[in-house]
Protein backbone atom coordinates (compact mmCIF):
# COMPACT_ATOMS: atom_id res chain seq x y z
CA UNK A 1 0.00 0.00 0.00
CA UNK A 2 2.80 2.55 0.89
CA UNK A 3 4.35 1.53 -2.40
CA UNK A 4 1.67 2.72 -4.48
CA UNK A 5 1.45 5.89 -2.71
CA UNK A 6 5.40 5.96 -3.43
CA UNK A 7 5.11 5.42 -6.76
CA UNK A 8 2.02 7.52 -7.04
CA UNK A 9 3.54 10.68 -5.80
CA UNK A 10 6.59 9.90 -8.04
CA UNK A 11 4.59 9.59 -10.71
CA UNK A 12 3.18 13.25 -9.50
CA UNK A 13 6.31 14.83 -8.76
CA UNK A 14 8.19 13.78 -12.20
CA UNK A 15 4.84 15.66 -14.08
CA UNK A 16 6.54 18.77 -11.68
CA UNK A 17 10.09 18.18 -12.15
CA UNK A 18 9.70 17.72 -16.18
CA UNK A 19 7.54 20.96 -17.04
CA UNK A 20 8.75 21.00 -20.69
CA UNK A 21 7.99 17.90 -21.22
CA UNK A 22 4.80 17.59 -19.31
CA UNK A 23 3.65 21.04 -21.51
CA UNK A 24 4.25 19.66 -24.79
CA UNK A 25 2.70 16.18 -23.86
CA UNK A 26 -0.10 18.34 -22.60
CA UNK A 27 0.01 20.22 -25.64
CA UNK A 28 -0.05 17.74 -28.00
CA UNK A 29 -2.74 15.33 -26.21
CA UNK A 30 -4.77 18.92 -25.99
CA UNK A 31 -4.22 19.77 -29.61
CA UNK A 32 -5.59 15.49 -30.66
CA UNK A 33 -8.44 15.91 -28.39
CA UNK A 34 -9.54 19.19 -29.65
CA UNK A 35 -9.71 18.02 -33.52
CA UNK A 36 -10.98 14.49 -32.08
CA UNK A 37 -14.10 16.33 -29.84
CA UNK A 38 -14.30 18.42 -33.37
CA UNK A 39 -14.55 15.33 -35.28
CA UNK A 40 -17.14 13.62 -33.27
CA UNK A 41 -19.60 16.51 -33.03
CA UNK A 42 -19.45 17.06 -36.87
CA UNK A 43 -20.10 13.74 -37.34
CA UNK A 44 -22.63 13.24 -34.63
CA UNK A 45 -24.74 16.12 -36.00
CA UNK A 46 -23.97 15.38 -39.71
CA UNK A 47 -25.89 11.67 -38.83
CA UNK A 48 -28.67 14.29 -37.65
CA UNK A 49 -28.81 15.75 -40.89
CA UNK A 50 -28.82 12.33 -42.31
CA UNK A 51 -31.44 11.21 -39.92
CA UNK A 52 -33.74 14.49 -41.10
CA UNK A 53 -33.38 13.34 -44.94
CA UNK A 54 -33.78 9.88 -44.85
CA UNK A 55 -37.31 11.02 -43.11
CA UNK A 56 -38.23 12.72 -45.84
CA UNK A 57 -37.48 9.45 -48.41
CA UNK A 58 -40.85 7.98 -49.30
CA UNK A 59 -41.30 5.05 -51.48
CA UNK A 60 -45.00 5.17 -52.81
CA UNK A 61 -46.68 1.76 -54.41
CA UNK A 62 -49.35 2.28 -56.56
CA UNK A 63 -51.78 -0.54 -56.46
CA UNK A 64 -53.44 -2.13 -59.77
CA UNK A 65 -57.59 -0.88 -59.95
CA UNK A 66 -59.01 -4.01 -59.18
CA UNK A 67 -57.76 -4.77 -55.56
CA UNK A 68 -59.76 -4.78 -52.39
CA UNK A 69 -59.17 -2.47 -49.64
CA UNK A 70 -58.98 -5.27 -47.31
CA UNK A 71 -56.20 -6.92 -49.57
CA UNK A 72 -54.57 -3.11 -49.95
CA UNK A 73 -54.00 -3.02 -45.80
CA UNK A 74 -52.71 -6.24 -45.52
CA UNK A 75 -49.90 -5.94 -48.13
CA UNK A 76 -49.03 -2.61 -46.26
CA UNK A 77 -48.85 -4.92 -43.44
CA UNK A 78 -46.45 -7.25 -45.07
CA UNK A 79 -44.49 -4.57 -46.36
CA UNK A 80 -43.52 -3.28 -43.20
CA UNK A 81 -41.82 -5.88 -42.32
CA UNK A 82 -39.45 -5.32 -44.46
CA UNK A 83 -35.80 -4.67 -44.04
CA UNK A 84 -35.36 -1.36 -44.08
CA UNK A 85 -38.63 0.06 -43.79
CA UNK A 86 -39.85 1.97 -40.32
CA UNK A 87 -43.48 3.26 -41.21
CA UNK A 88 -46.56 2.16 -43.80
CA UNK A 89 -49.51 4.51 -44.68
CA UNK A 90 -52.64 3.11 -46.87
CA UNK A 91 -54.31 5.55 -48.88
CA UNK A 92 -57.70 3.57 -50.15
CA UNK A 93 -59.20 4.25 -53.50
CA UNK A 94 -61.56 6.65 -51.43
CA UNK A 95 -58.64 8.23 -49.53
CA UNK A 96 -57.13 9.57 -52.93
CA UNK A 97 -60.48 10.53 -54.16
CA UNK A 98 -60.89 13.09 -50.94
CA UNK A 99 -57.73 13.84 -51.19
CA UNK A 100 -58.06 15.05 -55.15
CA UNK A 101 -60.87 16.98 -54.37
CA UNK A 102 -59.17 18.74 -51.62
CA UNK A 103 -56.29 20.08 -53.87
CA UNK A 104 -58.17 20.92 -56.53
CA UNK A 105 -61.31 21.04 -55.18
CA UNK A 106 -63.30 19.16 -58.05
CA UNK A 107 -65.21 15.86 -57.72
CA UNK A 108 -63.19 13.57 -59.22
CA UNK A 109 -66.35 11.19 -60.07
CA UNK A 110 -68.29 14.08 -61.47
CA UNK A 111 -65.65 14.60 -63.85
CA UNK A 112 -64.93 10.96 -65.45
CA UNK A 113 -67.86 9.28 -64.07
CA UNK A 114 -65.59 6.61 -62.15
CA UNK A 115 -63.01 6.84 -59.48
CA UNK A 116 -59.92 6.61 -61.57
CA UNK A 117 -57.74 6.87 -58.70
CA UNK A 118 -55.80 3.60 -57.69
CA UNK A 119 -55.17 2.80 -53.80
CA UNK A 120 -51.27 3.17 -52.75
CA UNK A 121 -49.07 3.11 -49.72
CA UNK A 122 -46.46 5.64 -48.55
CA UNK A 123 -43.55 3.54 -47.04
CA UNK A 124 -40.78 5.14 -44.70
CA UNK A 125 -37.47 4.17 -44.20
CA UNK A 126 -35.85 3.74 -41.56
CA UNK A 127 -34.05 6.93 -40.03
CA UNK A 128 -30.64 6.02 -37.53
CA UNK A 129 -28.72 3.70 -38.76
CA UNK A 130 -25.10 4.17 -39.61
CA UNK A 131 -24.77 2.26 -42.88
CA UNK A 132 -26.40 2.85 -46.01
CA UNK A 133 -29.83 2.52 -46.23
CA UNK A 134 -30.42 0.17 -49.41
CA UNK A 135 -33.56 1.21 -51.58
CA UNK A 136 -32.50 -1.05 -54.33
CA UNK A 137 -33.40 -4.46 -53.02
CA UNK A 138 -36.64 -2.83 -51.14
CA UNK A 139 -37.77 -1.93 -54.18
CA UNK A 140 -37.36 -4.72 -56.12
CA UNK A 141 -39.14 -6.98 -53.54
CA UNK A 142 -42.37 -4.62 -53.98
CA UNK A 143 -42.27 -5.06 -57.70
CA UNK A 144 -42.68 -8.99 -56.99
CA UNK A 145 -45.85 -8.13 -55.85
CA UNK A 146 -48.52 -8.84 -58.60
CA UNK A 147 -50.62 -6.82 -57.09
CA UNK A 148 -48.57 -3.56 -57.41
CA UNK A 149 -48.86 -1.99 -60.56
CA UNK A 150 -45.81 0.93 -59.98
CA UNK A 151 -43.37 1.95 -57.54
CA UNK A 152 -42.07 5.82 -57.04
CA UNK A 153 -39.12 6.72 -55.35
CA UNK A 154 -36.35 9.28 -55.83
CA UNK A 155 -33.96 6.81 -56.18
CA UNK A 156 -30.58 8.82 -57.63
CA UNK A 157 -31.02 11.60 -54.62
CA UNK A 158 -31.39 9.26 -52.16
CA UNK A 159 -28.29 6.98 -53.49
CA UNK A 160 -26.09 9.88 -53.66
CA UNK A 161 -27.01 11.37 -50.20
CA UNK A 162 -26.07 7.96 -48.85
CA UNK A 163 -23.05 7.23 -50.82
CA UNK A 164 -21.89 10.74 -49.93
CA UNK A 165 -22.41 9.88 -45.97
CA UNK A 166 -20.74 6.91 -46.43
CA UNK A 167 -17.50 8.52 -47.61
CA UNK A 168 -17.74 11.15 -44.70
CA UNK A 169 -18.39 8.76 -42.09
CA UNK A 170 -15.03 6.60 -43.11
CA UNK A 171 -12.92 9.59 -43.99
CA UNK A 172 -13.15 11.32 -40.79
CA UNK A 173 -12.55 7.84 -39.09
CA UNK A 174 -9.77 7.45 -41.30
CA UNK A 175 -8.20 10.86 -39.94
CA UNK A 176 -9.36 10.01 -36.53
CA UNK A 177 -7.35 7.08 -36.21
CA UNK A 178 -4.55 9.24 -38.23
CA UNK A 179 -4.69 12.21 -35.83
CA UNK A 180 -4.86 9.58 -32.80
CA UNK A 181 -1.67 7.71 -33.94
CA UNK A 182 0.57 10.85 -34.55
CA UNK A 183 -0.21 12.19 -30.95
CA UNK A 184 0.99 8.53 -29.25
CA UNK A 185 3.92 8.89 -31.46
CA UNK A 186 4.24 12.45 -30.66
CA UNK A 187 3.69 11.80 -26.82
CA UNK A 188 6.19 8.71 -26.75
CA UNK A 189 9.05 10.75 -28.31
CA UNK A 190 8.27 13.54 -25.88
CA UNK A 191 8.54 10.69 -22.74
CA UNK A 192 11.57 9.51 -24.45
CA UNK A 193 13.53 12.66 -23.84
CA UNK A 194 12.32 12.51 -20.03
CA UNK A 195 13.81 8.99 -20.00
CA UNK A 196 17.01 10.15 -21.47
CA UNK A 197 17.24 12.94 -18.70
CA UNK A 198 16.36 9.62 -16.22
CA UNK A 199 18.81 7.73 -17.38
CA UNK A 200 20.44 8.62 -13.55
CA UNK A 201 17.42 7.68 -11.95
CA UNK A 202 16.59 4.44 -13.76
CA UNK A 203 20.34 3.06 -13.25
CA UNK A 204 20.47 3.54 -9.87
CA UNK A 205 17.20 2.34 -9.44
CA UNK A 206 17.96 -0.83 -11.50
CA UNK A 207 21.26 -1.23 -9.18
CA UNK A 208 19.25 -0.89 -5.94
CA UNK A 209 16.89 -3.88 -7.48
CA UNK A 210 13.51 -2.22 -8.30
CA UNK A 211 11.78 -4.10 -11.14
CA UNK A 212 10.45 -3.30 -14.04
CA UNK A 213 7.25 -2.51 -13.02
CA UNK A 214 8.62 -0.44 -9.79
CA UNK A 215 10.92 1.69 -12.93
CA UNK A 216 8.41 2.38 -15.08
CA UNK A 217 5.13 3.19 -12.70
CA UNK A 218 6.32 6.69 -11.96
CA UNK A 219 6.46 7.34 -16.01
CA UNK A 220 2.94 5.88 -17.07
CA UNK A 221 1.38 7.74 -14.13
CA UNK A 222 3.05 10.77 -15.19
CA UNK A 223 1.51 10.10 -18.63
CA UNK A 224 -1.80 9.27 -17.42
CA UNK A 225 -1.93 12.75 -15.56
CA UNK A 226 -0.60 14.69 -18.68
CA UNK A 227 -3.59 12.83 -20.57
CA UNK A 228 -6.32 14.04 -17.98
CA UNK A 229 -5.37 17.55 -18.24
CA UNK A 230 -4.97 17.62 -21.72
CA UNK A 231 -8.74 16.10 -21.85
CA UNK A 232 -9.48 18.75 -19.39
CA UNK A 233 -8.21 21.68 -21.36
CA UNK A 234 -9.51 20.37 -24.72
CA UNK A 235 -12.97 19.90 -23.04
CA UNK A 236 -13.16 23.42 -21.83
CA UNK A 237 -12.06 25.07 -25.35
CA UNK A 238 -14.59 22.93 -26.92
CA UNK A 239 -17.37 23.45 -24.82
CA UNK A 240 -16.48 27.02 -24.44
CA UNK A 241 -16.19 27.59 -28.37
CA UNK A 242 -19.21 25.30 -28.84
CA UNK A 243 -21.48 27.63 -26.79
CA UNK A 244 -19.99 30.65 -28.30
CA UNK A 245 -20.26 29.81 -31.70
CA UNK A 246 -23.93 27.98 -31.37
CA UNK A 247 -25.66 31.68 -30.78
CA UNK A 248 -24.05 33.01 -34.17
CA UNK A 249 -24.21 29.92 -35.74
CA UNK A 250 -28.29 29.44 -34.97
CA UNK A 251 -28.95 33.14 -35.67
CA UNK A 252 -26.95 33.21 -38.98
CA UNK A 253 -28.49 29.60 -40.69
CA UNK A 254 -31.18 28.65 -38.22
CA UNK A 255 -29.66 25.21 -37.26
CA UNK A 256 -28.81 23.96 -34.08
CA UNK A 257 -25.61 21.97 -32.88
CA UNK A 258 -26.65 18.79 -31.51
CA UNK A 259 -24.18 16.94 -28.89
CA UNK A 260 -23.76 15.43 -25.50
CA UNK A 261 -21.72 17.55 -22.90
CA UNK A 262 -21.21 14.46 -20.50
CA UNK A 263 -20.36 12.23 -23.52
CA UNK A 264 -18.39 14.53 -24.89
CA UNK A 265 -16.19 15.03 -21.72
CA UNK A 266 -16.04 11.00 -21.26
CA UNK A 267 -15.04 10.33 -24.37
CA UNK A 268 -12.56 12.95 -24.63
CA UNK A 269 -10.62 12.05 -20.94
CA UNK A 270 -10.65 8.50 -22.09
CA UNK A 271 -8.75 8.80 -25.28
CA UNK A 272 -6.41 11.38 -23.58
CA UNK A 273 -5.61 8.99 -20.79
CA UNK A 274 -5.29 6.06 -23.08
CA UNK A 275 -2.91 7.62 -25.84
CA UNK A 276 -0.86 9.28 -22.83
CA UNK A 277 -1.02 5.47 -21.52
CA UNK A 278 0.00 3.40 -24.83
CA UNK A 279 2.76 6.85 -25.47
CA UNK A 280 4.39 6.62 -21.75
CA UNK A 281 4.64 2.59 -22.15
CA UNK A 282 6.03 2.71 -25.43
CA UNK A 283 8.49 4.81 -24.32
CA UNK A 284 9.93 3.21 -21.17
CA UNK A 285 9.13 -0.08 -22.40
CA UNK A 286 11.90 0.91 -25.56
CA UNK A 287 14.40 1.92 -22.85
CA UNK A 288 13.98 -0.95 -20.89
CA UNK A 289 13.53 -3.57 -23.44
CA UNK B 1 27.77 -17.43 -0.24
CA UNK B 2 29.57 -15.91 -3.32
CA UNK B 3 31.56 -18.27 -5.63
CA UNK B 4 32.86 -17.34 -9.14
CA UNK B 5 34.39 -19.80 -11.06
CA UNK B 6 36.48 -19.61 -13.77
CA UNK B 7 35.15 -16.08 -14.81
CA UNK B 8 36.48 -14.12 -17.70
CA UNK B 9 35.58 -10.59 -18.66
CA UNK B 10 36.93 -8.12 -21.41
CA UNK B 11 35.12 -5.04 -22.37
CA UNK B 12 35.42 -4.04 -25.66
CA UNK B 13 38.19 -1.71 -25.60
CA UNK B 14 40.30 -4.30 -23.42
CA UNK B 15 40.62 -4.61 -19.95
CA UNK B 16 38.60 -6.48 -17.66
CA UNK B 17 38.97 -9.73 -15.40
CA UNK B 18 40.70 -12.89 -16.67
CA UNK B 19 40.11 -16.68 -15.29
CA UNK B 20 39.09 -15.34 -11.87
CA UNK B 21 38.39 -18.35 -9.28
CA UNK B 22 37.04 -16.90 -6.23
CA UNK B 23 34.72 -18.18 -2.73
CA UNK B 24 33.42 -15.77 0.17
CA UNK B 25 31.34 -17.84 2.78
CA UNK B 26 28.42 -15.88 4.50
CA UNK B 27 30.38 -14.46 7.37
CA UNK B 28 33.54 -13.60 5.68
CA UNK B 29 35.04 -9.87 5.89
CA UNK B 30 37.26 -9.39 2.33
CA UNK B 31 39.62 -6.89 1.36
CA UNK B 32 39.69 -6.76 -2.41
CA UNK B 33 43.15 -5.03 -3.02
CA UNK B 34 45.02 -3.90 -6.32
CA UNK B 35 46.19 -0.83 -8.13
CA UNK B 36 44.21 1.41 -10.14
CA UNK B 37 42.99 -0.10 -13.51
CA UNK B 38 43.55 -3.65 -11.72
CA UNK B 39 39.74 -4.70 -12.23
CA UNK B 40 38.42 -4.39 -8.78
CA UNK B 41 35.49 -2.63 -9.56
CA UNK B 42 35.07 -4.88 -12.92
CA UNK B 43 34.83 -7.77 -10.34
CA UNK B 44 32.54 -6.56 -8.33
CA UNK B 45 29.78 -5.82 -11.27
CA UNK B 46 30.02 -8.77 -12.24
CA UNK B 47 28.68 -9.98 -8.82
CA UNK B 48 26.14 -8.09 -8.68
CA UNK B 49 25.50 -9.19 -12.20
CA UNK B 50 25.59 -5.50 -13.75
CA UNK B 51 28.64 -7.31 -15.93
CA UNK B 52 27.20 -10.64 -17.12
CA UNK B 53 30.52 -13.21 -17.57
CA UNK B 54 31.57 -14.31 -20.81
CA UNK B 55 33.73 -17.47 -19.77
CA UNK B 56 32.42 -19.23 -16.14
CA UNK B 57 29.99 -18.44 -13.82
CA UNK B 58 29.12 -16.45 -10.98
CA UNK B 59 26.91 -17.67 -8.49
CA UNK B 60 24.95 -15.85 -5.34
CA UNK B 61 23.52 -18.24 -2.67
CA UNK B 62 20.03 -19.91 -4.99
CA UNK B 63 21.18 -16.98 -7.94
CA UNK B 64 23.49 -18.81 -10.94
CA UNK B 65 24.70 -15.93 -13.86
CA UNK B 66 24.05 -18.76 -16.37
CA UNK B 67 20.74 -19.66 -15.49
CA UNK B 68 18.92 -16.04 -13.99
CA UNK B 69 16.16 -14.42 -15.48
CA UNK B 70 16.44 -10.96 -16.26
CA UNK B 71 13.15 -10.31 -14.13
CA UNK B 72 14.93 -12.38 -11.20
CA UNK B 73 17.65 -10.06 -11.00
CA UNK B 74 16.09 -6.99 -8.69
CA UNK B 75 15.55 -9.35 -6.33
CA UNK B 76 19.31 -10.59 -6.31
CA UNK B 77 20.30 -7.06 -5.99
CA UNK B 78 18.01 -6.96 -2.81
CA UNK B 79 19.63 -9.16 -1.09
CA UNK B 80 23.32 -6.93 -1.54
CA UNK B 81 24.26 -3.58 -0.86
CA UNK B 82 26.44 -1.86 -2.68
CA UNK B 83 28.52 1.86 -2.24
CA UNK B 84 29.12 2.17 -5.62
CA UNK B 85 32.24 3.85 -6.54
CA UNK B 86 31.01 7.01 -8.44
CA UNK B 87 28.02 6.92 -5.55
CA UNK B 88 24.87 7.03 -7.56
CA UNK B 89 22.95 9.47 -5.55
CA UNK B 90 20.05 11.07 -7.21
CA UNK B 91 20.45 14.66 -7.49
CA UNK B 92 16.80 15.89 -7.36
CA UNK B 93 16.51 14.01 -3.98
CA UNK B 94 17.57 14.72 -0.35
CA UNK B 95 20.09 12.48 1.34
CA UNK B 96 17.30 11.35 3.38
CA UNK B 97 15.03 9.88 0.27
CA UNK B 98 18.18 9.21 -1.17
CA UNK B 99 18.30 6.91 1.62
CA UNK B 100 15.14 5.47 2.19
CA UNK B 101 14.80 4.93 -2.01
CA UNK B 102 16.07 1.01 -1.45
CA UNK B 103 13.46 0.44 1.18
CA UNK B 104 10.59 1.91 -1.75
CA UNK B 105 12.07 -0.48 -3.83
CA UNK B 106 11.32 -3.34 -1.64
CA UNK B 107 8.03 -2.16 -0.09
CA UNK B 108 8.78 -1.24 3.30
CA UNK B 109 6.03 0.81 5.43
CA UNK B 110 6.24 4.28 5.59
CA UNK B 111 7.03 4.44 9.36
CA UNK B 112 9.38 2.22 9.15
CA UNK B 113 11.38 3.35 6.70
CA UNK B 114 11.49 6.84 8.48
CA UNK B 115 13.31 4.67 11.53
CA UNK B 116 14.94 2.53 9.31
CA UNK B 117 16.49 5.49 7.32
CA UNK B 118 17.22 7.93 10.66
CA UNK B 119 19.20 4.72 11.99
CA UNK B 120 21.48 4.08 9.36
CA UNK B 121 21.83 7.77 8.84
CA UNK B 122 23.39 8.13 12.23
CA UNK B 123 25.70 4.90 12.27
CA UNK B 124 27.79 7.04 9.13
CA UNK B 125 27.70 10.31 11.17
CA UNK B 126 25.43 12.18 8.67
CA UNK B 127 22.56 13.48 11.62
CA UNK B 128 21.35 16.76 10.89
CA UNK B 129 22.27 16.72 6.90
CA UNK B 130 18.72 15.15 5.95
CA UNK B 131 17.32 17.89 3.80
CA UNK B 132 20.86 17.79 2.39
CA UNK B 133 21.12 18.03 -1.52
CA UNK B 134 24.09 15.74 -2.94
CA UNK B 135 24.99 18.96 -4.54
CA UNK B 136 25.15 20.47 -0.92
CA UNK B 137 27.15 17.27 0.77
CA UNK B 138 31.05 17.26 0.59
CA UNK B 139 32.57 14.68 -1.27
CA UNK B 140 33.08 12.68 1.63
CA UNK B 141 29.51 12.96 2.74
CA UNK B 142 28.11 11.80 -0.38
CA UNK B 143 30.21 8.90 0.08
CA UNK B 144 29.12 7.97 3.57
CA UNK B 145 25.29 8.69 2.22
CA UNK B 146 25.90 5.60 0.21
CA UNK B 147 27.34 3.71 2.13
CA UNK B 148 23.86 4.68 4.64
CA UNK B 149 21.97 3.73 1.32
CA UNK B 150 23.69 0.63 1.25
CA UNK B 151 23.16 -1.06 5.00
CA UNK B 152 19.42 0.33 5.42
CA UNK B 153 18.29 -2.57 3.71
CA UNK B 154 20.36 -4.87 6.27
CA UNK B 155 21.37 -7.00 2.99
CA UNK B 156 23.40 -10.11 3.28
CA UNK B 157 25.98 -9.26 1.48
CA UNK B 158 27.95 -5.52 1.11
CA UNK B 159 30.06 -4.74 -1.48
CA UNK B 160 31.81 -1.95 -1.14
CA UNK B 161 33.51 -0.37 -3.72
CA UNK B 162 36.85 2.02 -2.93
CA UNK B 163 34.36 3.54 -0.17
CA UNK B 164 37.43 5.20 1.90
CA UNK B 165 38.24 6.94 -1.40
CA UNK B 166 37.15 10.48 -0.56
CA UNK B 167 38.03 9.91 3.08
CA UNK B 168 39.95 11.32 5.86
CA UNK B 169 42.04 8.70 7.68
CA UNK B 170 40.44 9.10 10.68
CA UNK B 171 36.67 8.65 8.57
CA UNK B 172 38.40 5.50 6.67
CA UNK B 173 39.36 3.92 10.15
CA UNK B 174 35.83 4.60 11.43
CA UNK B 175 34.23 2.99 8.25
CA UNK B 176 36.65 -0.32 8.74
CA UNK B 177 35.14 -0.33 11.90
CA UNK B 178 31.36 0.00 11.18
CA UNK B 179 31.68 -2.20 8.32
CA UNK B 180 33.17 -4.55 11.05
CA UNK B 181 30.13 -4.40 13.15
CA UNK B 182 28.01 -5.13 10.18
CA UNK B 183 30.08 -8.18 9.55
CA UNK B 184 28.97 -9.44 13.18
CA UNK B 185 25.75 -8.69 12.90
CA UNK B 186 26.05 -11.68 9.82
CA UNK B 187 26.40 -9.51 6.22
CA UNK B 188 29.38 -11.05 4.39
CA UNK B 189 31.65 -7.97 3.34
CA UNK B 190 34.00 -7.30 0.08
CA UNK B 191 35.21 -4.53 0.06
CA UNK B 192 37.89 -3.15 -2.80
CA UNK B 193 40.86 -0.55 -2.41
CA UNK B 194 44.10 0.54 -2.99
CA UNK B 195 45.00 1.77 0.22
CA UNK B 196 46.97 -1.44 1.64
CA UNK B 197 47.60 0.48 4.79
CA UNK B 198 44.31 1.15 6.04
CA UNK B 199 43.19 -2.28 5.93
CA UNK B 200 46.89 -4.49 6.91
CA UNK B 201 47.23 -5.73 10.46
CA UNK B 202 43.34 -6.25 10.88
CA UNK B 203 43.29 -9.79 10.63
CA UNK B 204 40.82 -9.85 7.22
CA UNK B 205 41.10 -12.12 4.40
CA UNK B 206 43.07 -10.02 1.77
CA UNK B 207 42.57 -11.31 -2.03
CA UNK B 208 44.97 -9.45 -4.41
CA UNK B 209 44.23 -8.33 -7.57
CA UNK B 210 46.78 -7.48 -10.55
CA UNK B 211 45.95 -6.76 -14.47
CA UNK B 212 42.46 -8.31 -14.62
CA UNK B 213 43.97 -11.92 -12.75
CA UNK B 214 43.34 -12.67 -9.06
CA UNK B 215 45.96 -13.76 -6.24
CA UNK B 216 44.71 -14.83 -2.98
CA UNK B 217 46.51 -14.88 0.33
N1 LIG C 1 32.95 0.54 -19.07
C1 LIG C 1 34.19 0.24 -19.50
N2 LIG C 1 34.44 0.14 -20.81
C2 LIG C 1 35.67 -0.18 -21.25
N3 LIG C 1 36.71 -0.44 -20.46
C3 LIG C 1 36.52 -0.35 -19.13
C4 LIG C 1 35.26 -0.01 -18.59
N4 LIG C 1 35.35 -0.02 -17.25
C5 LIG C 1 36.64 -0.34 -16.96
N5 LIG C 1 37.34 -0.55 -18.09
C6 LIG C 1 38.75 -0.96 -18.15
O1 LIG C 1 38.87 -2.18 -17.44
C7 LIG C 1 40.02 -2.14 -16.60
C8 LIG C 1 39.62 -2.41 -15.16
O2 LIG C 1 38.81 -1.37 -14.72
P1 LIG C 1 38.20 -1.30 -13.27
O3 LIG C 1 37.25 -0.17 -13.23
O4 LIG C 1 37.65 -2.64 -12.94
O5 LIG C 1 39.47 -0.98 -12.38
P2 LIG C 1 39.58 -0.71 -10.83
O6 LIG C 1 40.44 -1.74 -10.26
O7 LIG C 1 38.23 -0.57 -10.26
O8 LIG C 1 40.31 0.69 -10.80
P3 LIG C 1 40.19 1.89 -9.75
O9 LIG C 1 40.95 1.51 -8.54
O10 LIG C 1 40.78 3.05 -10.45
O11 LIG C 1 38.73 2.06 -9.49
C9 LIG C 1 40.65 -0.77 -16.79
O12 LIG C 1 41.78 -0.96 -17.62
C10 LIG C 1 39.63 0.05 -17.48
O13 LIG C 1 40.21 0.89 -18.44
MG1 LIG D 1 37.12 0.92 -9.47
Amino acid sequence: MDKMIFLFSEGLKNLWRHKLTAFSAIFSTFLTLSVTGSLIIATENTSKVIEYLRDKYKIEVFFKQNISDDRVVALAKEFNSIRGIRSTTVITKSDAEKIFKSQFGENILDMVGYNPLPASCVLNIVKNQPDAVKIRPIIDRLRTYPEVDEVNYQGRLINRIESYYQKFVKGMTGLLILVLLISVLIISNTVRLTIFAKEELIKALQLIGATRAFVKAPFVIEGVFHGLIGAILASILLIGGLSLGEGILQSVTGLKLQYDTLFLISVLCGTGILISLVGSSRAISKYLK
Amino acid sequence: MIRLDNVSYTYEKGGGVSNVNLSLGDDEYAFLIGPTGSGKTTLLRLIYLDLFPQVGKVEIDKFKSDKIKRRKIPYLRRKIGMVFQDYHLLDDRNLFENIALPLHVIGVEKDEIVERVNDSIEEVGLEGKENHFPMELSGGEQQRACVARALVKDPDIILADEPTGNLDPVTSFELIKLLEEVNREGAAILMASHNYNLIKGRGHRIIEIQNGTVRQS
